[in-house]
């Protein structure tokens, strides 16, 4: 069977570069009785347009920076997949064994109410006592059949069409093309330990490109001045020692790395929270300006909302391993609708001393905040790309809040 | 407006490391003032001295550090100068301090109940208590003598050190001349360091023997405050002892558990009992909000999240019941929300407890929740100090422009004005400004003589030429000045 890797048209169309499509990752703890299973991003799904800037916010801990990582291949996921331009780069089964499993007994037991009707038909019938009892039998007997036939082949086809695509998933996984998967790059948090101690700031700025078999050192080494020149460091770096470099000049350094693959999505997971105050200003400027010149799309991962909101085009609210909140960063902070949002933009300190001593934080108690008793949320639209976790007496108060909000 | 009282007052800090690579002079002339109820905040980049000044008041700098002058006035005394017996009266029992990070300050492997009472209970034991008290002027003294011995004997070493230095790096002398002139210096500072150790030997041997007449008088003093407690004990007991030989049945209960009660007052008048202490530290670890005291008393550090940690090293802090606080960036490795909750706590532990605290933080945003007061250092130096609404409404370091003006806004998308460069290596501090290098509002003096503290108001202070009346009018960053309108504008707002 000739194959290919799995390709949506309409996603190229509508130039979205990366589409992420209910994304779980879980992960398995300890050993045992002690065994149990973290649901560390648990099914969100988004897209990011070309050349949009794409933040992630939420507490340590909500699964952002799983998502990152999972993204670009750092773990296999559990279900769900991820596409790039297009193409499946990354997807799991867990949903469709899940599906086969589940449609499984279903059926069966859909077969089992069935075979106990006719049952009680046929004894119905028997105990009429008519001429042609045997006749009606029979009827009663083919009806059934027929129905427990056709349960049983929509079983069947469901689970080849669940196979086919389990298989599809094991060979995407396999056969991913990896230049197309070096145009995703990242930018890790911590610039100490991000980088390898032993080896030149030249070595680990190129060793991407040697991976990619790209062999040629006088080349290479032109490449790696030209980058350094960008990130904003001199040439003469090349051959010293990440342990001779600030955090600054070391985050620029995991920075050039990112850059010299030519990446067309940038995914950056924290990159300022380890630095100084005056350096991130100097950091966010270039990103700023490498976005501007690469045409590059950045995935932003951060737990600090200002920042967020400056370098941002949309944000994405995480809370435990789900997606609460996702709008444009203007909607976002005039509109904010979740709890966890309003508590989150009520917790960020502002350097204005009056502002900051009439401050009234807003706590998040999740278990008071909704009830979810009688209807579980949905990451429901209601407004146009504003999207929020919540059932439907919630989009009702959402909506009064919104007006209320634009009233004023 | 009535005065305030100083609590902390520190002069004129000056404080170098000697490392392999030269001599780091790490403080360059800190002074500040803590008063009584406020909140104090250290702001700056990291290397620019903020945390080596709190070590230097709690008396816990690393081994390579020399305080090469100033002092610290913590109630009529010179903290700088006080010995590491004193110290331990001071330490924690009257100035607290807090780390950065919670999980490498507490114990991995001891419960959390053990680590808050650890301290209740070693300071617990009452005759050992009287003991060390009727001693500790003696020792204190005695002490305090030896340590200024030894303050002289380092000051003599380290002059020597800056001496050979400057030799060594002295283009004009010849390498020869300068070991001939290097072996003179010695030669001198042995002399020197001998008639230091000679002067000073009758003064403290004779310190020595009052410590010992000290000790053996108090030992006694000891022995009958306990003798005293168990004979008043015995008595007590004796009747009811007598009692329970002859009493019934139904009556024995009833003496036994007078006995029992007894016996608790007892060892609770001698020492501070683990059951006590605990029920201290379960009212303490309610006090900064930790849910289910009772049960969390026996889990590990590990078994917290990271806020819950926090909130444990303040409670252990808490325990001793000290007059002021120092927090060292207590919430930087913290996330948003929980770095409010414990913002919050503080204050209102600071407000409840009438703390007066140091807070050294790199975050604006934190210090505008907190202070009262800031001092914003740069490359061991304040270069600005005032009130929190003079430092933020009317900043005049070009330092503290930059550092306004290089955190993001929530309400502008502007391009951010970043400070150009690094720190400055403190091992050859600049002429002049430190902040000359990379602050573009820098002028031919900046390079050269280092600017004097300009008095604004009665509070707020800056050193910065920009300030002389004969310096050209530089004009604040745009968003700087945009964003000091806009908050006015709302504080007008919210105060009708």
């Amino acid at each position: 069977m000739a194959k290919s890797v799995k390709f949506k048209q309409e996603l190229v169309d509508r130039d979205t570069i990366l589409s992420v499509r209910h994304l779980k990752q879980f992960f398995t703890v300890g050993v045992g009785k002690n065994k149990f299973r973290t649901k560390a991003v648990h099914d969100i799904s988004f897209d990011i347009q070309r050349g949009e800037v794409f933040g992630l916010v939420g507490e340590s801990g909500c699964g952002k920076t799983t998502t990152g990582r999972s993204i670009i291949r750092l773990y296999d996921i559990t279900s769900g997949s991820v596409y790039f331009k297009g193409h499946r780069i990354t997807a799991g089964d867990r949903w469709n064994r899940k599906e086969i499993k589940f449609s499984t007994l279903r059926t069966q037991r859909a077969i089992k109410d069935l075979k106990q009707k006719m049952k009680d038909d046929i004894q119905d019938a028997r105990s009429e006592k008519q001429e042609n009892n045997d006749e009606i039998i029979a009827k009663i007997k083919k009806q059934y059949d027929d129905q427990i036939k056709a349960l049983t082949s929509e079983l069947q086809t469901l689970i080849k069409v669940q196979k086919e695509k389990i298989r599809q998933i094991a060979y995407d996984n396999k056969h991913i093309d990896p230049a197309l998967l070096s145009k995703i790059q990242m930018i890790f948090q911590d610039p100490v330990d991000s980088l390898d101690p032993r080896m030149t700031v030249e070595d680990i700025i190129q060793e991407g490109l040697m991976i990619q078999g790209q062999r040629n050192k006088k080349e290479n080494s032109q490449k790696v001045v030209e980058v350094l020149n960008q990130v904003g460091l001199i040439p003469e770096y090349a051959s010293r020692y990440p342990h001779e470099f600030s955090g600054g000049q070391r985050q620029r350094i995991g920075i050039a790395r990112a850059i010299i693959m030519n990446p067309e999505l940038l995914i950056c997971d924290e990159p300022i929270s380890a630095l100084d105050v005056s350096i991130r200003a100097q950091i966010i400027n270039l990103l700023n300006d490498l976005k501007e010149q690469y045409k590059l799309t950045i995935l932003f991962i951060a737990h600090d909302l200002s920042v967020v909101k400056y370098f941002c085009d949309r944000i994405a609210v995480m809370y435990y391993g789900e997606i609460v909140e996702l709008t444009t960063s203007e909607e976002l902070f005039k509109h904010p609708l979740h709890p966890y949002t309003k508590a989150l933009l009520s917790a960020i300190p502002k350097p204005d001393p009056i502002t900051e001593r009439n401050r009234t934080r807003i706590p998040y108690n999740p278990m008071t905040d909704h009830d979810y008793s009688k209807e579980k949320p949905t990451l429901q639209e209601i407004r146009p790309g504003h999207f929020v976790l919540a059932n439907s007496a919630e989009i009702k108060k959402y909506n009064a809040e919104i007006k209320a909000i634009d009233a004023k | 407006m009535k005065k305030e009282e100083v609590v902390i007052s520190a002069k004129d800090l000056k404080l170098s490391f000697y490392t392999d690579k030269g001599r780091v002079k790490a403080l360059r002339g800190v002074s500040f003032d803590l008063y009584k109820g406020e909140v104090l905040c250290i702001v700056g980049e990291s290397g620019s001295g903020k945390s080596v000044t709190a070590k230097m008041i709690m008396g816990i700098l690393p081994g390579n550090a020399r305080i090469d002058g100033g002092s610290i006035y913590y109630q009529n005394e010179d903290l700088t100068k006080v010995s590491e017996e004193e110290f331990h009266n001071i330490r924690g029992k009257k100035i607290g301090l807090i780390f950065q990070d919670p999980l490498s300050s507490l114990n991995p492997i001891m419960r959390i109940g053990k680590q808050i009472t650890e301290a209740l209970i070693i300071n617990g034991d009452k005759v050992k208590r009287l003991y060390k008290d009727l001693i500790s002027p003696a020792l204190i003294k005695y002490k305090n003598a030896i340590q200024l011995r030894n303050l002289e004997l380092d000051r003599l070493r380290s002059e020597f050190l800056d001496s050979r230095f400057e030799i060594r790096n002295n283009p004009d002398i010849k390498f020869v001349d300068g070991t001939k002139q290097i072996q003179a210096l010695r030669k001198q500072l042995r002399v020197d360091l001998k008639k230091v150790m000679d002067d000073t030997k009758g003064n403290i041997a004779a310190l020595k023997k009052v410590l010992d007449e000290k000790k053996v008088f108090a030992q006694k003093e000891a022995q009958a405050f306990k003798q005293s407690l168990v004979n008043a004990y015995k008595e007590k007991i004796a009747p009811l002892q007598a009692q329970l030989k002859t009493a019934s049945e139904g009556q024995k209960k009833e003496i036994q558990a007078q006995l029992d009660a007894e016996k608790l007052a007892f060892t609770n008048s001698l020492r501070l009992t683990p059951a006590e202490a605990k029920r201290r530290a379960i009212k303490v670890m309610e006090e900064v909000g930790i849910p289910n005291a009772t049960r969390r008393f026996r889990q590990y550090p590990f078994e917290f999240s990271g806020g819950m940690r926090q909130r444990i090293v303040i409670a252990i802090a808490l325990t001793q019941d000290p007059d002021v606080l120092i927090l060292d960036e207590p919430t930087t490795a913290l996330d948003v929300t929980i770095q409010a909750q414990i913002l919050d706590l503080v204050k209102k532990l600071q407000k409840d407890r009438q703390l007066s605290a140091i807070f050294i933080t790199h975050d604006l945003g934190v210090v505008a929740n907190m202070a009262d007061r800031i001092a914003v250092m740069y490359a061991g130096k304040i270069v600005e100090y005032g009130k929190a609404e003079e430092i933020f409404y009317n900043p005049q370091h070009p330092y503290t422009w930059a550092l306004l003006s290089s955190i993001p806004d929530i309400d502008s998308k502007e391009r951010l004005e970043s400070i150009p460069g690094t720190p400055p290596n403190m091992i050859y501090p600049p002429k002049g400004d430190a902040f000359a290098e990379r602050s573009k509002y820098a002028m031919a003096i900046d390079f050269k003589e280092e600017p004097p503290y300009f008095q604004l108001s009665e509070t707020h202070f800056a050193a910065t030429w920009l300030l002389d009346p004969r310096s050209p009018k530089a004009e604040l960053p745009k968003i700087v000045s945009e964003r000091i309108k806009n908050s006015l504008k709302k504080a007008g707002k919210v105060h009708g």
